[in-house]
């Protein structure tokens, strides 16, 4: 197993490409920083499609609401404590908001946790940061692609979740619901404020996709990047139950799953929803800026 | 407007801390065109930190580095265009196989790096191992693909942090023809290491650290006009009597051992004389060798290991070259 | 030349402004209240209770009156107490006025009401036993069903 010394360098000619900037002649291609961001994009999803958590999560998005569906077909008991928990087996409709707000402000959170508190801390595991910042993409285009796919795989796992959330229902059953304001609501009206309710939570889980990232980069720790969303969902849900003053529940990242609420009632009301949104932004806004200023002038590696 | 002088690596007055500690103390660093240049020192001195700042994965709290004359900050994302090496142990994927790490590495590259995979593989010698997974890969294996690695980007600069780490000494002599003949082709090497035999036979110029600051920089055949004389050990039928001649002849100097035999500082040609004056005394020589080379003692010298003797402290310990050093988990 | 550190700290700086800024936004939507009122559950408790009684009347298959005409009322105490100003998440006592007959023969039907600090509710029906004591009604066909009255789930605005 020799280096075959004899046979190097004469490296084969470069494709025609644009060249660089005059420099060195390296690499034909000096792609723009926007395509050099979308390559590193690419390669991350492709990394993620290989992982063994996102098959798993994408197959409990896949097969769940239906397995809830069938869980629920064989008893007669009901989900308490729930709004909709009542009307699960009068309505198909109910079984998605059930879902959405039982398992919703924990699960979601999680869900996302799991993949975005490891895309940047599995480098620093496998201590293969050093690896692919000695290529030609700099820190920023590497951040930005990663950061993206985390984005990307949390939107597409809503995305395909909320499908089988209200095909489930649909399944189970089109009656009409009655919503939280007393009204009934028929079938049509009913998959619209489902669909609605369901959309109207991504941008909290945005937020704790962005708080994981944060996380991670900044412990560099996968356990600390996912452990940190879960911790403070659980820190959310206790903080609810004291009596807040109105900022104060505001300002939690929790609050925002709940915000729906407000489209079923009769007359429907968006206050929650927007102070919700503005909520999620600006949790979103700080974690994702926090760690870009812990990266982009980090020391990688063990050099000391 | 980026002031072009042609050097390859430009740094000035680059300086790193770490809270208390200083990495590297205004180091000027500079690296000619198509020559394989040496970056020496003791472990800690900051060879790696200074070879971190220019791949930027360390970004230096005072002074310039220019690679082929513009810095970081001028050229963005294309700084490394043409600049290829690895740091330390070269790290990838575990879980992927090495040709499977390639690719990613090509893709990130972009361009058509990845049609030069499979030739690279071959030319590391890993083509047996390409589809297996870099977990199971030795350290030599792995120094390998992190060549391989560097190919793929088609370099003009080749940075490479204690290459001979893990590798037997029949890949070393591989490595070093291979470095060779890249040299020949006009790409630039730079090879960092703490043992200056190596060094030796490879390299043209040399910048040797020592805690943090630059203690010697020049061609490597200057730096031998300046070394002192190199260091041999003598064993011979009448110790007492060759101590004696040595007082008596220019140029060599002769001390006893702990264990038997003389320690002799002397010049190529010294010795020679000194050699046939003993056998004329009557003295006879049962062994000679080359203990410390001149530029051992040189770099030994200027790095002040322990020891008062100018040219080198005899009965000093070589550092052994393994085959699997130990491996230090690297601190986040 | 040291980039980081002042850039660190004027990013710093201006991420500490810009939470300042979001948290007193947010107080002011609130204005340190809770926003959970008596008049915002009252009012929210009692048109739900009204659609629902159309909707139990439908499903038993009497005659659908109209909410309006129920013209119900609701009137919550926290704890109990007769405080009209409490305000807050816990439990309430409710009681809710309406009409069925006519003017002159109001009906009252008590509710233990807990509601969470995100100001949706859980209201227990506590009588009468044929409005909102029995979770179930009966339909026609002697088919059982849920009893819309018996626990009314409902949120309203704490913005």
């Amino acid at each position: 197993m020799t280096l075959a010394a004899d046979r190097w360098p004469a490296y084969p000619e470069p494709a025609p490409g644009p060249s660089g900037p005059g420099g060195p002649g390296g690499p034909a291609t000096r792609t723009g920083p926007r395509s050099g961001t979308r390559t590193v994009w690419r390669l991350e999803l492709a990394k993620l499609r290989g992982q063994g958590r996102v098959r798993a999560i994408a197959a409990a998005c896949l097969v769940g609401p239906f397995v809830i569906v069938a869980g629920l077909n064989v008893q007669s008991a009901t989900p308490g404590d729930t709004a909709f928990g009542q009307w699960v087996h009068t309505s198909g409709f109910a079984i998605p908001m059930v879902i959405l707000g039982f398992g919703g402000q924990w699960l979601l959170p999680v869900g996302t946790a799991v993949v975005a508190g490891d895309i940047f801390s599995a480098e620093d595991h496998f201590g293969t940061w050093k690896t692919i910042l000695t290529r030609s993409r700099s820190r920023r285009e590497l951040f930005a692609g990663k950061f993206l796919a985390a984005l990307t795989f949390a939107t597409a796992a809503m995305m395909l979740l909320i499908i089988t959330d209200l095909l489930a229902g649909l399944l189970a059953g089109t009656q009409p619901v009655a919503g939280l304001g007393g009204q009934l609501v028929p079938a049509g009206h009913a998959t619209e404020l489902v669909l609605v309710s369901w959309l109207s939570v991504i941008p909290p889980v945005l937020g704790f996709t962005a708080l994981a990232i944060f996380a991670s980069v900044a412990s560099r720790n996968s356990v600390i990047g996912i452990g940190v969303p879960v911790v403070l969902t659980l820190a959310f849900q206790v903080a609810t139950l004291i009596a807040l003053p109105a900022w104060g529940q505001q300002v939690l990242l929790s609050t925002p799953f709940t915000a729906w609420h407000g489209f079923w009632e009769q007359p429907a009301y968006v206050g929650p929803f927007l102070y919700g949104l503005l909520t999620s932004a600006v949790w979103f806004t700080l974690c994702s800026a926090a760690a870009w200023l812990v990266f982009r002038r980090r020391t990688i590696g063990g050099a000391s | 407007m980026t002031e072009t002088t042609g050097q390859v690596v430009e740094a000035r007055g680059v300086s790193k801390w770490f809270g208390e500690t200083t990495a590297l103390d205004a180091v000027d660093f500079t690296v000619s065109p198509g020559v394989v240049h040496g970056l020496l020192g003791p472990n800690g001195a900051g060879k790696t930190t200074l070879l971190s700042a220019l791949f930027g994965l360390v970004l230096p709290d005072e002074g310039t580095v220019r690679l082929f004359g513009r810095t970081r900050a001028e050229a963005g994302p294309g700084w490394l265009d043409g600049v290829a090496g690895f740091v330390e142990t070269p790290r990838f994927y575990p879980y992927l196989s090495g040709r499977r790490n390639l690719a990613v590495l090509a893709g990130l590259d972009g361009g058509d790096a990845a049609s030069l995979i499979d030739e690279a593989l071959e030319r590391a010698g890993l083509a047996d191992a390409r589809g297996k997974r870099v977990k199971g890969y030795s350290l030599g294996m792995r120094q390998r693909l992190g060549l391989a690695a560097a190919m793929l980007r088609r370099p003009r600069l080749l940075i490479l942090d204690e290459p001979t780490n893990g590798i037997d000494p029949a890949g070393i002599r591989d490595l070093r023809t291979a470095l060779r003949r890249l040299a020949r082709d006009g790409v630039t090497v730079i090879l960092s290491s703490h043992n200056m035999t190596q060094v030796e036979e490879i390299c043209d110029a040399v910048t040797v650290l020592h805690q943090g600051k630059v203690a010697f920089a020049g061609r490597l055949d200057a730096m031998r006009a300046d070394a002192p004389d190199p260091v041999w050990r003598l064993r011979t039928s009448d110790d007492a009597a060759a101590r004696e001649q040595a007082k008596r002849t220019t140029g060599v100097k002769a001390e006893g051992r702990d264990d038997g035999g003389l320690v002799v500082f002397a010049a190529q040609d010294r010795l020679d004389d000194y050699v046939l004056t003993l056998a004329r005394d009557g003295v006879a020589v049962r062994g000679l060798e080359l203990d410390v080379t001149p530029l051992e003692s040189l770099f030994f010298q200027l790095t002040g290991e322990p020891g008062d003797r100018p040219a080198g402290p005899p009965g000093r310990e070589r550092p052994p070259v393994t085959e699997e050093p130990p491996v230090t988990e690297e601190v986040p | 030349m040291s980039l980081g550190n002042p850039r660190r700290r004027t990013a710093a700086g201006a991420a500490a402004a810009a939470a300042a800024i979001t948290v007193g936004t947010l107080t002011a939507s609130g204005c340190g209240s809770t926003g959970l009122t008596a008049p915002r559950l009252q009012t929210s408790l009692s048109r739900t209770f009204a659609n629902l009684y159309v909707l139990q009347q439908t499903e038993q298959g009497n005659p659908e009156p109209s909410a309006t005409s129920l013209d119900s009322h609701a009137s919550c105490q926290k704890g109990g107490t007769p405080d009209i100003t409490q305000d807050g998440s816990g439990v309430w006592l409710c009681q809710i006025t309406y009409l069925v007959a006519g003017p002159g023969y109001p009906v009252i039907a008590k509710y233990n009401v807990d509601v969470q600090t995100d100001g949706c509710y859980a209201a227990d029906g506590d009588g009468p036993a044929s409005v909102n004591g029995s979770p179930t009604i009966t339909g026609p066909h002697y088919k059982q069903l849920i009893n819309p009255l018996s626990l009314i789930d409902g949120c309203f605005d704490t913005t």
